[in-house]
C-alpha cells in the first residue's frame, strides 16, 4: 500500500497519492454512514427538493400530453429548422450521461482509484439522464405509440428499416448504452444491496433486497468471476463512452448542412458530453457531499481532480471551436464561411459567444487551485459550463439549419412555451430520479470504497495491481 | 449432528489474518475451502487455488457471434429481403454497417459477461445458500472475513474443522446445518404465489374494465384520420341530393378517353368493333365485364346480377334473342350513352374497353348457346 511508511519514503511527496478519505473510515463505519440513509427518515430539505423537482416534471409531463394531443406542431420547429429543441435536448442529455460512464468504466481501466467513491452517483446520473435523452426522439416521432417501428421487425408491410442511415445507428447506440449502463450499474449494485439486506430490521426492506441481491453471499468463487465480468464490463463500456456520442454527431456529420458536415464531429463531440456530464457531477455532488454529510468520502480532492478534467475538455472544446473555425477559412466555400460567421455576427450570435464565453472562457478559472478548492466557482464554472453545452448544441442545430444553402427558404426559429415546458420538465424528471435514488440506494459503492481503504487488502500482497 | 452439518464458518477480523489461515485450512483436508469476504481479496484466488475464469473468453465468442449477427442480419435485410440504394451505394456495400455492428457486439458481449457470470458461473439467484441463513452473513457484507470449510461427503467431521480453523486463528466458529433442500418451493410458497398471481390478474381486469368502461378511449392526434370526407356510398349533407357520391357532370370525358358517342342508338347500328377477337381483347373484355356489368347483368350476361329490387328496374337479359340479334353498333351505344335504368359508362371506360367488353359479350351469348360447329373449332 501506498500509505505503507517504508514506500512513502521511496516516491516524491509530489507524486503521492494522498488519501483517498478523510478521517479514518472502517468497512464498519463506512456501511453505517452510507447505507444508514434509506433506514432513516429523509430531512426536510429532501422533501422541499422533491416537492420542486416533481412539481417541474408535472409541468413537463402537462406539455408532453399536451403535445401528444395537437401533435408536434405545438413546437417551434418549422421550415428549414426541422430539428430544434428536441434534437438539442437529446443530445445534451446522452451527452450528460457520458460522465457516469466515463467514471465507472475507462477511470476503472486506468486504475484510478479515486472514481470509486464518485462512481455509483455518476452510473446512477448516466442513467437518469438517458431516460431523459429518449424522451426526446420519442416525442419527436409525432406518434410515440408507434415507436416501435423504428426497429428493425418483421412486419405485414414488409418494410425494414434503413440501415445506412445514422438515426437508425442512433437507435442502436442509445438503447446498447442504456442496457449496458443499466447492467453496470445493477452489477455493482448487488453486493451493496446485499450489505442492505444483511443490515435492514424492517420485513419489507428485507424481502425487496432480498430480491434485489439475488442471493449474493460474498463467496471468493463468486468474486473471482464478479471481478472479470466487472473488468469486461469496464472494457465495453470504455468502447461505448467513445461510439454513443460519436455516432450522435453522425446524425449530423454525415449530412450535407453547412455547419454539420465536418469530421471534426465525432470526437468533438465525445469531449462536449465528457465536459458537461462532469459539470453536472460536479454540481450534485457539492450538494450531495453537504447534505448528506459525506465529507470524509467524497472529499474536496474527488472535486479538485474532476475540476481539473473539466479544465481539460474545455480546453479541447477551445481547439474544436477554432477548428471549426479554421475548417470554415480554409475550406474556401462561402456557405460554410457564412455558417460560421452566422456564429459570431448572425441572427443568434448571442448564442454563439454565450457557448464561446461559457465552455471556454469561465473554465479556465480552474487553472486556478483557490477556484477548484471554492464551491462558489467551481459551481459558477459547472453552472456555465451546462448552460454553455446546451447552447452549443443550440448553435450547433438552429443556426446551421435556419440558414442553409437555399436563401429562400431562410427563416427565424423561435421556440414556444411547449418547448420550454418540456425541456424543464426532463429536469424535472431528472431530479427527481437523483433525489429518489439517494434515498432508497446507496449512494456511495461501499464495496469498492472498502476494497480501497487502508489496510483492505493483505499487505504481503504487491501494491501493483489494486481494483 | 456433525453428519448432518454443511459447513463450519472460521471469522477472521482482517484480511491478513484470512490469508494466513488458508494454505492452513487447505493443508488440513477435512473439507472443501471457500472464503466469504465483502469484497474482493487480491490474492485470494491463487490462495485458493481457483481456475482462471472463463468468462472472458465466453464474452470473446458471444461477441464475434454478435457481430455477424449484426452483419448478416443487416446485410441480408439491405442486399436481399429488401435492396435499397442509399447514396448511390452498391446494394452490399456494408461500410455503412459498422456502427450497428459495433452496438450488437457490445450489446451481446455485455450481457453474456453480466448475465453469463450471475446465472451461470456463479449460479444467482440462489436464496436458500446455507451460509446466508448463517449469523455470519451480516458480518461477511459488512467487515468480517469467513473462511469456510464446507462439507464434501458424508465422512465430513464439523468439531474436527472447528477446531481446525480456531488453530488457523479464527476469533469465532459457527457450524452451519445442512440445508434444507427445498428452502423455496414449499407447497405454502407455491400456494401464495400462484394466490398472488391470481390476485394481480384480478385486480388487473377489473381495473382495465373500469378504466375504460368509465373514460371513453381518448385517441391522441386524430385529426388526420378523422377530417370531414365525402364516403362513396354514404349519405353526405354537403350535396343537395343527399349523396356521397355523384354523378359525373354531364359529357365528362376522362383524361384520354374518346368523347360520348352522339346520335340515336340505331343510328350507331352500322358501327363496327375495330378491334381483332384476340385472347388479349377477351382478357380486357372480361376484366371490364366483371367488375362494371355483373353486378347487374349477372355473370353471363342474364340479367340476374345481385341488384335487387330496390333499384327499381331490371337489367335486361344480353341472353335474350332481342340482344342476341343486336347489332354490336346498339351494345357499344348503350354502353357509351346508358339506356334507361342503366347508367352511361362512358366516363369509365375508354374506347378499347368498350368494344372489349362487346366481344365479351357476344363471347358469353355465344357460350350459353353453343352449337355443334362450336365444339368443332374447340377440336381443332
Ligand atoms: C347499374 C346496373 C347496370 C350496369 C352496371 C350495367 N347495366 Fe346494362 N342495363 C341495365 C338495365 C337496368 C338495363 C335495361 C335498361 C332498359 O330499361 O332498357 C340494361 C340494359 C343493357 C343493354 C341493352 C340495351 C338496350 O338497347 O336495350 C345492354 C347491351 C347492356 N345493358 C350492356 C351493359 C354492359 C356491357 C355493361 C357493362 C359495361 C352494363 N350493361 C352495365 C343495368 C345495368
Amino acid at each position: 500500500m501506498r500509505t505503507d511508511a517504508a514506500q512513502a519514503g521511496a516516491i516524491p511527496e509530489a507524486l503521492l497519492e494522498p488519501a483517498l478519505t478523510v478521517g479514518t473510515v472502517t468497512p464498519g463505519s463506512l456501511d453505517d454512514q452510507v447505507l444508514a440513509f434509506p433506514e432513516t427518515k429523509p430531512p426536510r430539505q429532501w422533501y422541499v427538493g422533491l416537492a420542486i423537482t416533481l412539481t417541474a416534471m408535472f409541468i413537463g409531463l402537462g406539455f408532453i400530453g399536451y403535445t401528444f394531443v395537437k401533435g408536434i406542431g405545438a413546437w417551434g420547429n418549422t421550415s428549414p429548422v426541422f430539428w430544434a429543441f428536441d434534437i438539442i435536448n437529446f443530445v445534451f442529455w446522452v451527452g450528460i450521461g457520458h460522465a457516469g460512464t466515463l467514471i465507472s468504466a475507462i477511470l476503472f481501466l486506468f486504475r484510478k482509484r479515486w472514481r470509486n467513491a464518485i462512481a455509483r452517483f455518476a452510473e446512477a446520473m448516466t442513467i437518469f439522464a438517458v431516460i431523459c435523452a429518449v424522451i426526446f426522439p420519442l416525442i419527436h416521432v409525432g406518434r410515440p405509440w408507434l415507436a416501435y417501428w423504428l426497429f428493425p421487425y418483421p412486419n405485414q408491410r414488409a418494410l425494414w428499416t434503413n440501415f445506412r442511415s445514422p438515426l437508425l445507428w442512433d437507435v442502436f447506440a442509445v438503447n446498447t448504452y442504456f442496457s449496458v449502463s443499466l447492467m453496470f450499474w445493477y452489477l455493482g449494485l448487488i453486493p451493496d444491496i446485499a450489505s442492505m439486506r444483511d443490515r435492514t430490521t424492517s420485513k419489507l426492506r428485507k424481502t425487496i433486497y432480498t430480491i434485489l441481491a439475488l442471493g449474493w453471499r460474498g463467496a471468493a468463487t463468486h468474486w473471482q468471476h464478479y471481478e472479470k465480468a466487472y473488468l469486461l464490463l469496464a472494457g465495453l463500456a470504455t468502447g461505448l463512452v467513445l461510439s454513443v456520442h460519436s455516432v450522435v454527431s453522425f446524425d449530423f456529420a454525415t449530412s450535407v448542412v453547412p455547419g454539420w458536415h465536418m469530421t471534426i464531429f465525432p470526437p468533438y463531440f465525445v469531449a462536449g458530453a465528457i465536459f458537461a456530464g462532469f459539470a453536472m457531477v460536479v454540481m450534485v455532488l457539492v450538494v450531495v457531499r453537504e447534505t448528506m454529510q459525506l465529507k470524509n468520502l467524497i472529499t474536496m480532492r474527488h472535486l479538485d481532480v474532476m475540476n481539473k478534467v473539466i479544465l481539460a475538455m474545455s480546453c479541447i472544446m477551445g481547439y474544436s471551436y477554432m477548428m471549426e473555425g479554421f475548417t470554415a477559412w480554409y475550406s474556401m466555400n462561402e456557405f460554410l464561411h457564412h455558417g460560421f460567421m452566422n456564429i459570431i455576427t448572425g441572427t443568434y450570435g448571442w448564442a454563439g459567444w454565450v457557448t464561446i464565453s461559457c465552455n471556454i472562457l469561465i473554465p479556465q478559472l480552474l487553472w486556478f487551485k483557490k477556484a477548484r478548492a471554492s464551491y462558489f466557482w467551481m459551481i459558477l464554472v459547472a453552472v456555465g459550463v451546462t448552460i454553455g453545452m446546451w447552447f452549443e448544441r443550440f448553435v450547433i442545430i438552429v443556426i446551421s439549419l435556419h440558414q442553409d444553402f437555399l436563401p429562400s427558404a431562410w427563416r427565424i426559429y423561435k421556440p414556444t412555451m411547449t418547448d420550454f415546458g418540456v425541456l424543464l420538465g426532463t429536469f424535472g424528471i431528472f431530479f427527481t430520479l437523483v433525489l429518489l435514488f439517494a434515498r432508497v440506494l446507496p449512494v456511495i459503492a461501499t464495496t469498492e470504497v472498502k476494497a480501497i481503504l487502508p489496510d483492505a487488502q493483505p499487505s504481503h500482497h504487491g501494491d501493483d495491481h489494486h481494483a | 449432528m456433525p453428519e448432518t452439518s454443511y459447513a463450519v464458518l472460521g471469522i477472521f477480523d482482517t484480511p491478513n489474518a484470512l490469508m494466513a489461515a488458508i494454505p492452513k485450512a487447505r493443508a488440513a483436508k477435512l473439507g472443501a475451502v471457500e472464503a466469504y469476504t465483502p469484497y474482493p481479496i487480491h490474492g485470494i484466488d491463487e490462495a485458493l487455488g481457483l481456475r482462471k475464469s472463463p468468462l472472458g473468453g465466453m464474452v470473446l465468442v458471444m461477441g464475434v457471434i454478435g457481430a455477424l449477427t449484426a452483419l448478416g442480419f443487416q446485410y441480408w435485410i439491405s442486399a436481399v429481403d429488401y435492396p435499397i440504394i442509399t447514396g448511390g451505394k452498391p446494394i452490399g456495400s456494408w461500410e455503412a454497417f459498422i456502427p450497428i455492428m459495433f452496438e450488437v457486439t457490445v450489446l451481446f458481449a455485455t450481457f453474456t459477461a453480466g448475465l453469463g457470470m450471475l446465472f451461470l458461473l456463479n449460479k444467482l439467484p440462489f436464496f436458500g445458500h446455507p451460509v446466508l441463513a448463517s449469523k455470519a452473513i451480516t458480518g461477511i457484507t459488512r467487515d468480517r472475513y469467513v473462511l469456510a470449510l464446507e462439507a464434501e461427503d458424508e465422512g465430513f467431521d464439523s468439531t474436527a474443522a472447528a477446531a481446525a480453523l480456531r488453530a488457523a486463528g479464527a476469533v469465532e466458529v459457527e457450524v452451519l446445518p445442512a440445508p434444507d433442500r427445498s428452502p423455496f418451493l414449499t407447497s405454502a410458497f407455491i400456494l401464495r404465489t400462484l394466490g398472488g398471481i391470481f390476485l394481480a390478474c384480478l385486480v388487473a381486469g377489473v381495473a382495465i374494465y373500469s378504466l375504460t368502461k368509465w373514460f371513453p378511449l381518448l385517441k391522441p392526434m386524430v385529426y388526420m384520420q378523422d377530417q370531414p370526407r365525402l364516403n362513396a356510398q354514404k349519405p353526405s349533407a354537403f350535396f343537395k341530393d343527399g349523396h356521397g357520391m355523384q354523378k359525373p357532370v354531364p359529357g365528362t370525358v376522362a383524361r384520354g378517353h374518346l368523347p360520348t358517342a352522339v346520335g340515336s342508338q340505331d343510328a350507331s347500328a352500322n358501327l363496327v368493333n375495330p378491334l381483332p377477337r384476340t385472347p388479349d381483347v377477351f382478357a380486357v373484355g372480361k376484366k371490364v365485364f366483371t367488375t362494371r356489368c355483373e353486378v347487374c347483368h349477372g355473370a353471363v350476361g342474364n340479367g340476374s346480377g345481385s341488384l335487387t329490387s330496390a333499384y327499381g328496374a331490371k337489367a335486361a337479359n344480353l341472353q335474350s334473342q332481342q340482344f342476341r340479334d343486336y347489332p354490336d353498333g346498339k351494345i357499344y351505344w348503350a354502353i357509351v350513352n346508358g339506356k334507361n335504368a342503366m347508367p352511361s359508362h362512358a366516363p369509365y371506360l375508354s374506347e378499347r374497353e368498350r368494344w372489349a367488353v362487346v366481344h365479351y359479350v357476344r363471347a358469353l351469348q355465344r357460350a350459353q348457346n353453343a352449337k355443334d360447329e362450336d365444339l368443332k373449332v374447340v377440336a381443332r
